[in-house]
């Protein structure tokens, strides 16, 4: 049975007369596991504050498992909830049993001695983080990865029903990261903890979290499942900057590719570049020359190709056919009508083979400059076809060789500016 | 520190305790012989049935109601301000906090003072109104600086410190003045401040006895949640400690023991500072640790200078001077050899 873990009514909080947090509404059912991610400031952390008892609200109510906040002792609260911050100094020889310990507090009498049940409670909360083997070496002796381990513990050791992590592994690296976020999610599943992390790392939160939450301007702007949260109308309003999203292959969850900040300096007169790509060599220079605000087209391109991928994301006009077929003649009719109004045609880092050397035929009739990648030729897969048709394509018009993208940048800037 | 171990290190300063009360209580100025005192001892104090006969009156007055309440007083003051600074010193998560840090000695130096400028010799609910008039004055003074440093429910610790300083130095300046405006009472008040137990007795006992074992016992008590406190004050409030609460505590008890044992017997400086420090040296940040070797170590240190304080020169030395001169040294002497800056 799914009960309602947190609940947050119309929650507004703030430091001073400043308001961070304005009409937060938000339901956590148990056993999610939730990330929370918005841009600096924006009220993750007041919002963390706000559940755990550190700041009272301005107005609005947080229940946690059906028990209003405010009316919570800590004990009560620190039963239910317990907390992982970023990262945790204390000035205090503690060893890292105690430290873990500390977590039976909410449990324990005044002045009451710990029972074997706690103990017992400690060990196996200290078994499931991989922390028993240095239980009894100093807490500060500790690298931050070890660390933020044994403050898992500790949270742990609390039994809590909900655990709130801010930003748990961004002070580590990426073994730590992910050794951090994988126990995490083994909690959540195998100890049916229900998980709120605010997470900076969009990747991470989107391989790990069932449900994402938004926040912005001290609101909930987007709530859903990564795939919905994480589109590129989302993630540039919070970023922004020019980024991409694809779906990552490896955990087939989305993931975004951050590309710039800084806007590039845009051409001065319109100019059309189209290029002939269709693997995943020419997905940089598609972007560098749309941010440049060169008119971009492509052709012809498989579908599920990187550089497809890229055009779709940067809705650029291309030519594209159905996954692993070759290119056929309707299909090069439709990009030659494409390369019409080009002024330059840049074959771009493309492997040719019988399949799409279709590609290269009748760029004889198109006006526009061409520009081939050496790349091209060495990646040959045509059976000699290649050389011949370039040959014979040289014969009617100047095909310029460049050896790599940036070149071509630099030639078609140059160019323009004379 | 192994658990064992941690029995055993109780239990033999327990023995040295009881060992050094009894050997300070037959160290003094009237020659009494060893066998006397012990006669005296037995008979006087536990009533075994002990042939009495040859001891002076005198001896047995001086052995029952000078050396031996002096003794045990000088203890419980020991025992209690070193308990409170271990408290104060969790509390504030300050090193440098000791139980007056707050003016609760200032507080009492004013009382004391107008009492004496007064010449008051009547004695309120068993207690000089010089006595009476210190314990008023430095619970006045706590409830001051805990008042000012108010902000809504809460009393951040920085506040408190500050106001604290404030406000001792304010009390200080006019304890000056009483002292200026007063020249005929300014040795007995000078002396006043320095501490002392000398002349004190059974009665003195009773007054400070109840208020230092109930505070002491609520401290004890909060030992786990002031280990907790050290590791920030969010992270209590997260691991379900009543931070505001415990403040509370914590200040109401040592300012209660504090203003009860130096309203007795004056400022004795430098205990509450030192003892829980060496002590944390040796037994690491845990209060359930500090705190009971505090209490053994503090008393045991209070006797050994107040013996030396009666013993050295013919005449009295205050034991505040005599604990601040001894404890200085050994507490840097420590502080060089952990080079590691004492608290750790």
């Amino acid at each position: 049975m799914e009960r309602e873990m947190l609940q947050c009514i119309n929650v507004s909080a703030g430091y001073g007369d400043r308001l961070i947090l304005q009409n937060v509404n938000l339901t956590v059912m148990e056993g999610e596991f939730v990330g929370l991610i918005g841009s600096n400031g924006t009220g993750k952390s007041t919002f963390i504050k706000c559940i755990s008892g550190l700041l009272p609200l301005k107005s609005g109510e947080i229940t946690i498992c059906g028990k209003k906040n405010s009316r919570l002792k800590n004990r009560e609260r620190a039963r239910m909830v317990a907390v992982v911050p970023q990262s945790y100094h204390v000035e205090y020889d503690f060893t890292v049993e105690e430290i873990v310990m500390m977590g039976r507090n909410p449990y324990l009498g005044l002045g009451k001695k710990e029972s074997q049940e706690d103990y017992d409670i400690v060990k196996h909360a200290m078994k499931l983080t991989n922390t028993e083997i240095f239980r009894g070496r100093l807490y500060n002796e500790l690298s931050g990865g070890e660390r933020q381990r044994v403050i898992l513990a500790r949270a742990i050791a609390q039994k809590p029903e909900i655990i709130l992590l801010d930003e748990p592994t961004s002070a580590l690296d990426v073994h730590h990261q992910i050794e951090v976020m994988e126990l995490i999610a083994d909690l959540n599943e195998k100890e049916h903890i229900t998980v709120v992390a605010i997470l900076h790392d969009i990747n991470m939160a989107s391989r790990f979290c069932h449900r994402m939450v938004l926040l912005q301007n001290g609101n909930v702007a987007v709530d859903g499942t990564p795939s919905e949260v994480i589109s590129r109308k989302n993630m540039e309003s919070l970023y922004n900057m020019k980024l991409m999203i694809r779906e990552s292959p490896m955990f087939g969850k989305p993931e975004i590719v951050p590309i710039r900040v800084m806007e590039e300096k845009k051409i001065r007169k319109p100019c059309h570049v189209h290029v002939i790509c269709g693997a995943s060599g020419a997905v940089r220079i598609l972007e560098e020359l749309d941010a440049r605000g060169y008119e971009v087209t492509a052709g012809v391109l498989n579908q599920g190709s990187e550089d497809w991928a890229v055009c779709q994301e940067l809705h650029l006009k291309c030519v594209e056919a159905a996954p692993f077929t070759p290119v056929t003649e309707e299909k090069q009719k439709e990009n030659l009508e494409l390369m019409q109004s080009a002024d330059l045609i840049l074959v771009a880092d493309v492997p040719f083979g019988i399949s799409n050397l279709m590609n290269l035929k009748g760029l004889e009739t198109v006006p526009g400059r061409i520009y081939f990648h050496k790349n091209a030729l060495s990646s040959d897969y045509t059976n000699g076809k290649l050389v011949p048709l370039l040959e014979q394509l040289g014969k009617v018009k100047k095909i310029t060789y460049i050896g790599d993208h940036d070149e071509f940048l630099e030639r078609i800037k140059t160019e323009q500016e004379q | 520190m192994e658990k064992r171990n941690r029995k055993w290190m109780i239990l033999l300063s327990v023995v040295l305790c009881v060992v050094l009360m009894y050997g300070c209580t037959v160290m003094g100025i009237a020659s009494i012989s060893f066998r006397d005192v012990n006669r005296i001892l037995a008979g006087e104090i536990l009533h075994f049935p002990v042939d009495m006969e040859g001891i002076s009156t005198g001896s047995i007055a001086i052995i029952r109601n000078v050396r031996l309440p002096r003794v045990i007083l000088g203890f419980i003051a020991g025992a209690a301000l070193s308990v409170c600074g271990a408290g104060f010193q969790g509390i504030f998560r300050n090193p440098m906090a000791d139980p007056f840090i707050l003016g609760v000695s200032s507080g009492a130096a004013l009382g004391a003072a107008v009492g004496i400028v007064l010449h008051l010799n009547k004695s309120f609910l068993g207690m000089s109104g010089t006595t009476f008039l210190a314990f008023v004055g430095s619970f006045l003074t706590i409830g001051l600086v805990y008042n000012i440093s108010k902000v809504g429910k809460k009393v951040p610790v920085a506040t408190l410190l500050l106001s604290g300083i404030a406000v001792s130095q304010t009390l200080s300046a006019l304890n000056s003045l009483v002292m200026i405006l007063n020249k005929e009472s300014m040795d007995q008040i000078v002396f006043w401040t320095m501490g002392s137990l000398n002349g004190k007795g059974w009665n003195q006992i009773i007054q400070v006895l109840p208020w230092s074992v109930i505070g002491i016992l609520i401290l004890l008590s909060s030992a786990r949640e002031l280990d907790i406190m050290l590791t920030g004050e969010d992270t209590a409030i997260q691991l379900g400690v009543n931070v505001e609460f415990l403040k509370k505590k914590v200040l109401f008890a040592s300012s209660m023991i504090t203003a009860a044992v130096i309203s007795v017997t004056g400022i004795i400086g430098f205990v509450g500072l030192v003892v829980p420090h060496v002590v944390r040296m040796v037994t690491g940040p845990k209060h359930g640790r500090i705190m009971p070797l505090s209490l053994l170590f503090g008393g045991t240190f209070l006797i050994i200078c107040d013996t030396l304080a009666r013993s050295l020169v013919a005449w009295e030395i205050p034991v505040g001077i005599i604990t601040s001169v001894c404890g200085g040294p050994f507490f840097l002497y420590l502080l060089r050899k952990m080079k590691k800056g004492g608290v750790s």
